[in-house]
């Protein structure tokens, strides 16, 4: 089973062929307004004013997003907010994403003398990047070489019971086929870590998985606050989820069966293929930049939406280079938004269709979307800025 | 038409999730994989939410998935919607663990 995918230097194939200009800000911005095929990151998260933790996750985001097969190429350069301190160094994300032998290239805006001079060359870079990669022809692509991340949200009852499992069939032929899949949302496993640590492809992952519940819980517990009126959010309750544990015992389907290899932190970059579960945060501002991070090229929002009423144009994009699909198993929340769900799996519900055949047409809309295909909010230019998994507080 | 009921995702389960609006009343169908049971809704129970098929006495666990969601915190009566107002959350509880002052 194929896609049509890009053939990258390090042997990863993209499902898209994007120029990336990194760090954001004016200069990568203007970038991307004046040449086609241009990709950056939106985000004030800049690493400044924050601990080393933080800004290496900063680092991180930023490296692995150039490391994405979704990219062909990727500028650097020097006129960033944070990039004094030693883990923001331009040089050495530059290099980092070098190792996968992609073309990078480095603007010195000091050295180019000023802004507006280094846009001038980034724009000149960009074009003959863009020309370079247009160039590349899609070739046939095995299904191992996908990588997915997955959010699920607005949940409600009927994606524990048919959008979540459908994704989880997804997700665990993928990882058969020799791919890669993540899934995560710390708050969402409370409750269900006992399920999901017998997952574990070790005793070390099981601990870690249980470790992670228990470090958000005594987070949660130490504002003085009743998670329930944080997470289930209002949409879940109205759509008919009523505690934290069903929600999350709910959650953890969309990662399927597959044991999970190990626990990666946001952004990090999995140590081979397999399931994996990201200790990031729920937020659909953040988890998608950081699967994208991870090394997916394609990020999967599976919607319960319930609770929403009136959201006919839903959230386009965060995951700066890898597309963003909807899914949803919801009748109404597809009446609500038709021109955004990619894929509906409410047949599970109102026909009794079973979770593997219409896991199956998911794996189908996938390959056609890894293929060329795009999303419905692909179409969509708008960019939602990225909130960076950061941890510690600002000083 | 008639509803079509409830579904019960795992053998211990003392809650099914509605997979249509139950009317006061309905005799609904309640399936746990090819397994049919009726249970009579005393009160409405909107789609996607939960309906109890057996008495769930207060301070006792409610079963979905075969894994507890959380306890009743008042006797539930087979037949009545399972929601905030009839359950509670055990977890992340910082309300109960901060000696109450909120």
């Amino acid at each position: 089973m194929n896609f049509l995918g890009f053939e990258r230097p390090d042997g990863s194939a993209g499902m898209r062929n994007h120029v990336l200009v990194i760090p954001g800000g004016l200069l990568a911005t203007k970038i991307c307004e004046f040449v086609e095929g241009v990709k950056t990151i939106l985000t004030a998260d800049s690493g400044s004013g924050r601990t080393s933790h933080d800004r290496e996750t900063v680092a991180r985001t930023l490296i692995g997003l150039g490391r994405n097969p979704n990219v062909a190429s990727v500028i650097v350069h020097t006129g960033a907010v944070g990039a004094g301190y030693p883990e923001l160094n331009p040089t050495r994300i530059a290099d980092e994403i070098a190792q996968s032998r992609k073309r990078v290239e480095l603007i010195d805006v000091a050295k180019e003398g000023g802004t507006f001079r280094a846009l001038e060359i980034g724009v000149q870079v960009a074009r003959e990047m863009v020309l370079q990669s247009s160039q590349l022809r899609r070739q046939p692509s095995p299904l191992g070489q996908i990588a997915i991340g997955v959010k699920c949200g607005a949940s409600d009852t009927t994606s524990g019971i048919a959008g979540n499992p459908v994704v989880g069939y997804l997700f665990d032929r993928i990882v058969e086929a020799g791919g890669t899949a993540f899934f995560g949302e710390n708050t969402e496993i409370i409750g269900a870590e006992h399920v999901l640590a017998k997952r574990g492809a070790n005793a070390e992952v099981s601990r870690r998985i249980l470790e992670v519940a228990a470090e958000t819980e005594e987070r949660a517990k130490s504002t003085g606050e009743d998670i329930r009126t944080v997470n289930p959010v209002p949409e879940n309750i109205a759509g008919g989820i009523s505690t934290l544990e069903e929600k999350s015992l709910g959650a953890i389907h969309k990662s399927g069966s597959a044991p999970i290899r190990h626990v990666l932190k946001y952004a990090e970059r999995p140590p081979g293929k397999g399931l994996y579960f990201v200790d990031n945060w729920m937020s659909l501002g953040s988890i998608f930049a950081g699967y994208a991070a991870s090394g997916a090229q394609l990020v999967i929002f599976q919607l319960g939406g319930g609770g929403w009423t009136g959201k006919d144009l839903l959230h386009t994009s965060t995951a700066v280079v890898a597309p963003l699909m909807w899914t949803t198993a919801n009748r109404k929340t597809l009446t609500m938004a038709p021109s955004c769900i990619d894929f509906y799996s409410g047949g599970v519900i109102e026909n009794g269709d079973s979770i593997e055949e219409t896991g199956e047409k998911l794996l189908q809309t996938v390959l056609g979307i890894a293929s060329g295909t795009l999303t419905k909010v692909e179409t969509i230019k708008h960019i939602d800025p990225t909130q960076i998994y950061l941890k510690d507080s600002p000083f | 038409m008639a509803s079509r009921g409830a579904l019960i995702l795992a053998d211990a389960d003392n809650v099914a999730t509605a997979i249509d609006d139950i009317e006061p009343g309905t005799e609904a169908p309640v399936r746990l994989g090819k397994e049919v049971r009726i249970v009579k809704a005393l009160e409405m129970i909107p789609f996607g939410f939960k309906i109890a098929i057996a008495d769930i006495p207060k301070g006792t666990h409610v079963i979905k998935y075969g894994e507890p969601i959380g306890k009743a915190s008042s006797d539930i009566k087979m037949g009545s919607l399972v929601h905030v107002h009839n359950l509670e959350g055990a977890r992340g509880r910082g309300d109960l663990t901060k000696g109450g002052e909120r």
